[in-house]
């Protein structure tokens, strides 16, 4: 038996003894992947607590009231539009997130016109993003929410709730406008520091891409004989999708 | 210029080291973007990309439903869930190349992400915990129907 685990430690000993990585893969790729762990872990922890605080509270906005306009339709549509604007941005995102990983293609094979096409048109994508982000934010602002408003709001700015139409809540609403417009602060605060994180993570993003765009048609990664730092950029554009995902769920869906 | 040629002088060659050539191994030794392994990985990403988007659409299918049934209950929410972490996966393992990596990476980097589990089970239990001693001032009273 002693024998059988030193003959096991001593192959695990030598994967680890230096000379090589023992994951196989490059010192850049291991620390950007190790970065998006503590930031999925941030992501996660802002995600919780929106979650703790929409446990401990009686009643909640309900995004499908909330998040129900479109740009320009709106104007003419009197109807709630819940989810499709929404929707439009989630598959922007997926779409720049698909040209990211055929640029990653193009550049596993040294393809230096497809890396370029695949990364314009992925920061085309984020742009595109960030517009509609952007229109929303001014939207919800235009309708009085903000970080920290809806303390005391009045009993119409807090309709936006779950199951108004059961028995005896809206007199429960009318009777304590300011609990329930507590619920809705919260919800805003949550929804633009989150969202506000993620859009901070989107920037910073499109801001590496141009980077990398740059230095493809300058021909620095030709000259250095591979392209990986298209990748490492790519899992951070990947993860800031991957993080997309979860908002989408928690604020919109849920 | 080929794509592979490096210039052993140049600075930008010996920035990043030579250790991203030794490990990139699935960047390494490809030439022909035409090739039908090339034409097959891409082929894999416009699927996948299939996958996103169908399950997306199904998402907004169920939340325009429910919204307009008045719905909302643990079973549209499991489903949501469900779903989402099927997109999370896909995205991952496809599209961050996490499936092509060895086992010990994979690990290092998955193993992290099981904190999740305790923390969304205990926070979101104090959560509810915190809002039941709310409503019953701390087991005072009998919890008033909402």
């Amino acid at each position: 038996m002693t024998q059988a685990s030193t003959a096991t430690v001593t192959a695990e000993e030598s994967k680890w003894d230096g000379g090589q990585s023992p994951f196989k893969v490059s010192y850049g790729k291991v620390m950007i992947w190790f970065f998006l762990i503590s930031d999925a872990l941030t992501f996660g922890a802002l995600l919780v607590s929106y979650g703790t605080t929409r446990f401990a509270s009686n009643v909640w906005p309900d995004p499908n009231k909330v998040f129900a306009s479109f740009p320009v339709i709106s104007n003419f549509v009197d109807a709630p539009l819940p989810l499709a604007f929404v929707s439009l941005m989630t598959f922007i995102l997926i779409l720049s997130s698909v040209t990211m990983v055929l640029a990653v293609h193009a550049g596993h094979y040294g393809d230096k016109k497809g890396v370029i096409r695949w990364m314009l048109l992925t920061i085309i994508g984020g742009v595109c993003f960030l517009a509609c982000q952007a229109w929303e934010w001014t939207h919800l602002y235009h309708d009085g929410a903000w970080w920290g408003s809806f303390v005391n709001a009045p009993v119409d700015s807090v309709l936006h709730l779950f199951n108004m139409d059961r028995h005896g809540v809206p007199e429960a609403v009318t009777a304590h406008p300011d609990a329930f417009a507590q619920s809705t602060h919260d919800f805003y605060n949550y929804f633009f520091t989150i969202t506000g994180f993620h859009g901070v993570h989107v920037t910073s993003g499109v801001l590496l891409n141009v980077m990398l765009l740059v230095n493809t048609v300058n021909g620095t990664y030709e000259r250095r004989g591979h392209y990986e730092m298209v990748e490492k950029v790519g899992l951070y554009w990947h993860f800031v999708d991957l993080v997309w995902v979860f908002v989408f769920t928690c604020f919109y869906l849920l | 210029m080929s794509a592979h040629q490096h210039h052993e002088q140049d600075h930008l060659t010996l920035y990043e080291g030579d250790q991203s050539k030794l490990y990139s191994g699935i960047m390494n030794h490809h030439t022909d973007v035409q090739s039908s392994a090339s034409k097959n990985q891409v082929k894999r990403i416009w699927k996948i990309t299939l996958w996103l988007s169908i399950i997306t659409i199904v998402e907004v299918g169920i939340g325009l439903a429910a919204y307009a049934a008045g719905a909302h209950n643990s079973i549209i929410i499991a489903v949501f869930l469900i779903l989402t972490i099927l997109k999370a996966g896909l995205i991952v393992r496809v599209f961050m190349h996490l499936g092509d990596e060895r086992k010990n990476f994979v690990a290092a980097v998955l193993i992290p992400m099981g904190l999740f589990i305790w923390m969304v089970l205990a926070f979101l239990s104090d959560g509810a915990f915190w809002l039941k001693m709310n409503n019953t001032q701390a087991g005072t009273k009998t919890e008033l129907h909402k």
